[in-house]
């Protein structure tokens, strides 16, 4: 499949260089790239589950390394493996139900055991089953903890359904991998929409003659305002700049054209005017299993004081950018420093960029970071296309997303144990 | 203004009594066992509980002590009479008690509590001669509630117990089965049990491990297995941390660590336990085990870990939970009295005046706001996840 490495390299090489701008073109793009690296993907008769599980994560790998810090990659990838996993679950569990139906003996299966072959596909798809589900304390008892057949299981599924319908598995390989597609053009949809989804709650949370803080600019708030206003809600809108980007003074000129009573501060004066703030509403880059948010720099700063003045701090987030990592040291490790000419231009300080001080480096460094982590504590509510959310309700959301064996892509051949 | 009851006096008359009764119990310390302890207590030997007669954590000569007084009160005194069954496997004409099984199965140096209890449902299992499930869960039933008041102190005690009964009582394993192929399913299921506590502590060290960097610097509070794989995890993989032990007073729990973890070279500095705010400042993360976590999401552990996260949190410093997801339990402690207590008697050195009185408890509830995230073999989770977890489960 040399046009889908192509594709890949290409990818690959525009995430490196940082010439995607954003979660959601980043998500979108993932997700199509998958769908045809999935289609292009030949299966062979048994494991096609397996099979195409392994492409798609090859492929991931290189993907997420490309770019570490843009998590909605890694997100996409997990999602797209969860989708694999549950076709084929439904796959099997529909087999299951014809096997049942149709009663067929058990002179192939014989040989396997004196066990029902019906209560031995069962006990398989329950193991599936359990492969899928975040592991619990119900499972605790029942799964068995040394097959090392679980990770495979849904494989395995497809074995044993090879061995007795021998005719019907070139049928059912097809079938699943147009699932799959199916399945990935629904969540690419889902990318696309997102905002209108979000957007559709706006009436529910802000009220007339409101005041609304935001910092920065996110097209998802920006349609999240916009919808409210279309409903006849009248509020104020205070934009603080989003230094050194300005992307707020984008914002601000955005909603004053769609004719809302918009006001421009500067970051620094978010403490002077949050007294008068009624919400503080924001978009986010990612969304942290914890709750914990990494969100445009300058964002910490608006939470603490949001939180200083108790006005409820809630994040728009789509679902694509639910993360189902934890994050450790976020400050450093998930954070990027953008290029000095967004602070100061080239030139201006060059005299201070002397190399020739004696110690042999400048006196004057200067640092951009891109992102901020604003822990959990500090978030009153998260609004996702499934409604609102408490932080602590997040890691419900990811254990619907995406399967526990998915969590860690890189390591792929998990340490026997 | 608030006064106290005068039924506190008396309380303070009827002390005195007792410990010019018993002479030897001065030192110790001991205060009378309350009304409430003597319900909720069956063990008579209420000075400690039972939950530390056999623990591996007391001192020798404490652990005679505690013996000598387990010796002095036969399992008659327990209410396993009833469902007392002759054991099968041998044991010729020595009734089969399931305290007795459990206590044994505790001996095992690396074994938990809850897996022990499970062992102990287990072999009631073997030696019960119910010809239906029914008839199976009862005795199950009964079992199981003669362990849990035998000793109320022991929180992954009873979930351990909860937790099997819950298996016993509604899996989906056992419907196509006969009787005795269930039964022996359950035996099995109850003995690979000490497998997937095993397999728990490895599993939870694993998730721990992205979470220690290095050049951090750990505080750790209590002695727990749990928490002992986390460290020589993390200093197999070549990470280099330091740790803070708390000295663990009255027990020690924190010495016993800190030789665990200088056999394994990990630089290691010993704090009296009122240290820890003093310097809380150069600890990264803190690291406690859990003896049980409730519905609210929050710990019970050894005393003083209530303290130590309230430090931790007010220097924004993140406190870490190891616990195996079997030590979750069904309850919901409101406060710290809330728990039948479980006390220990404390060793001052210098005799104590009788009129003086001693907090000899050792458990305290650790809400869950002042924790950041619990490591489970379930994965790493928020404290809020605790109750959705057992809401499945018991649902």
């Amino acid at each position: 499949m040399p046009d889908t490495q192509s594709l890949v390299n290409d990818f690959l090489n525009k995430l490196r260089k940082r010439k995607i701008e954003g979660s959601q073109a980043t998500a979108k793009q993932t997700a199509e790239l998958l769908r045809s690296v999935i289609s292009q993907t030949r299966v062979p008769y048994t494991n096609q589950a397996g099979a195409l599980i392994d492409a798609v994560k090859a492929v991931g790998e290189q993907l997420i390394a490309a770019n570490p810090i843009e998590l909605a990659v890694g997100n996409i990838v997990r999602r797209v493996l969860h989708i694999i996993r549950e076709e084929d679950l439904s796959l099997t569990n529909a087999a299951i139900a014809g096997l049942n139906l149709s009663g067929v003996s058990d002179d192939e299966d014989g040989a396997e055991g004196d066990e029902q072959p019906v209560l031995s596909a069962a006990v398989l798809a329950a193991a599936a089953r359990s492969t899928l589900r975040p592991p619990s304390l119900q499972t605790l008892l029942e799964d068995v903890p040394d097959s090392a057949a679980v990770p495979h299981t849904s494989s395995s599924g497809g074995d044993s359904e090879g061995k007795s319908k021998s005719a019907d598995k070139s049928s059912r390989s097809r079938k699943l991998k147009h699932d799959v597609i199916e399945a990935v053009n629904e969540l690419i949809q889902d990318i696309v929409t997102c905002h209108d989804q979000i957007a559709e709650q706006a009436v529910e949370h802000i009220h007339h003659n409101e005041v609304i803080l935001t910092l920065g600019s996110s097209r998802t708030v920006l349609e999240f305002l916009c919808a409210a206003k279309e409903k006849k809600r009248s509020f104020r809108v205070i934009v603080a700049e989003g230094a050194p980007r300005y992307q707020g003074h984008l914002l601000a000129k955005e909603l004053v054209t769609r004719g809302l009573q918009t006001t421009l501060i500067t970051d620094s004066a978010v403490f002077a005017m949050i007294s008068r703030v009624n919400m503080v509403i924001v978009g986010a880059h990612v969304v942290m299993a914890n709750g914990g948010v990494i969100a445009p720099v300058g964002l910490n700063m608006v939470a603490l004081a949001a939180k200083r003045h108790a006005v409820p701090f809630v994040v728009l987030a789509g679902s694509h950018k639910l993360c189902p990592l934890y994050p450790h040291n976020p400050e450093v490790l998930l954070n990027e420093l953008r290029s000095p000419s967004e602070l100061l231009d080239f030139g201006e300080f060059s005299d201070c960029m002397d190399f020739g001080s004696g110690t042999g480096s400048p006196l004057l460094h200067v640092v951009n970071p891109t992102f901020d982590y604003v822990p959990p504590k500090l978030v009153s509510l998260f609004i996702t296309d499934t409604g609102g959310h408490n932080p602590s309700y997040m890691y419900r959301l990811i254990a619907d997303y995406y399967s526990a064996d998915d969590l860690v892509v890189q390591r792929r051949p998990t340490p026997g144990n | 203004m608030w006064w106290r009851s005068p039924s506190f006096i008396l309380d303070r008359q009827q002390q005195n009594d007792t410990a010019s009764r018993n002479p030897e119990s001065i030192s110790l310390s001991s205060p009378p066992p309350s009304m409430a302890d003597t319900l909720q207590n069956p063990n008579p030997n209420t000075s400690t509980s039972a939950y530390y007669q056999t623990r591996a954590v007391v001192t020798s000569d404490w652990l005679a002590q505690a013996q000598a007084a387990v010796g002095r009160h036969p399992d008659d005194d327990l209410p396993v009479n009833d469902e007392r069954t002759k054991s099968a496997a041998g044991d010729a004409g020595k009734p089969f008690s399931v305290i007795d099984e459990f206590n044994s199965w505790r001996k095992q140096p690396d074994l938990a509590e809850a897996v022990a209890a499970i062992r102990a449902l287990a072999a009631v299992i073997r030696a019960s001669q119910a010809t239906t499930m029914m008839e199976l869960e009862i005795e199950l039933k009964k079992a199981s509630d003669s362990l849990k008041s035998w000793d109320t102190t022991s929180i992954s005690l009873t979930a351990g117990c909860d937790l099997f009964i819950r298996y016993v009582t509604r899996t989906s394993a056992l419907e196509y089965e006969d009787f005795n192929s269930a039964k022996s399913r359950l035996i099995e299921r109850a003995e690979k049990f000490g497998e997937i506590s095993c397999k728990a502590r490895r599993i939870i060290a694993m998730l721990s491990q992205d979470f220690i960097f290095d050049g951090c610097t750990i505080l750790v509070h209590g002695f727990s297995r749990v928490v002992l794989e986390v460290l020589k995890t993390a200093a197999q993989n070549k990470k280099l941390f330091r740790v803070f032990c708390t000295e663990g007073r009255p027990d020690g729990t924190g010495l016993r660590l800190s030789t665990e973890l200088a056999k394994l070279d990990v630089p290691v500095k010993l704090l009296i336990d009122s240290a820890v705010a003093y310097s809380m400042d150069e600890v990264d993360m803190v690291f406690v085990g859990a003896d049980g976590v409730v519905e609210s999401g929050g710990i019970i552990n050894m005393m003083g870990t209530y303290q130590v996260a309230l430090v931790a949190h007010t220097m924004n410093k993140p406190v870490y939970v190891a616990a195996e997801s079997y030590k979750f339990a069904r309850l919901y402690p409101l406060d710290q009295k809330d728990m039948a207590p479980a006390l220990r008697p404390i060793d001052f050195g210098v005799p104590i005046p009788s009129k003086v009185e001693v907090e000899t408890s050792n458990l305290d509830y650790t809400p869950p706001q002042y924790l950041t995230l619990l490591f489970t073999d379930l994965g790493v989770l928020t404290p809020s996840v605790v109750s959705d977890e057992l809401i499945q489960l018991y649902l």
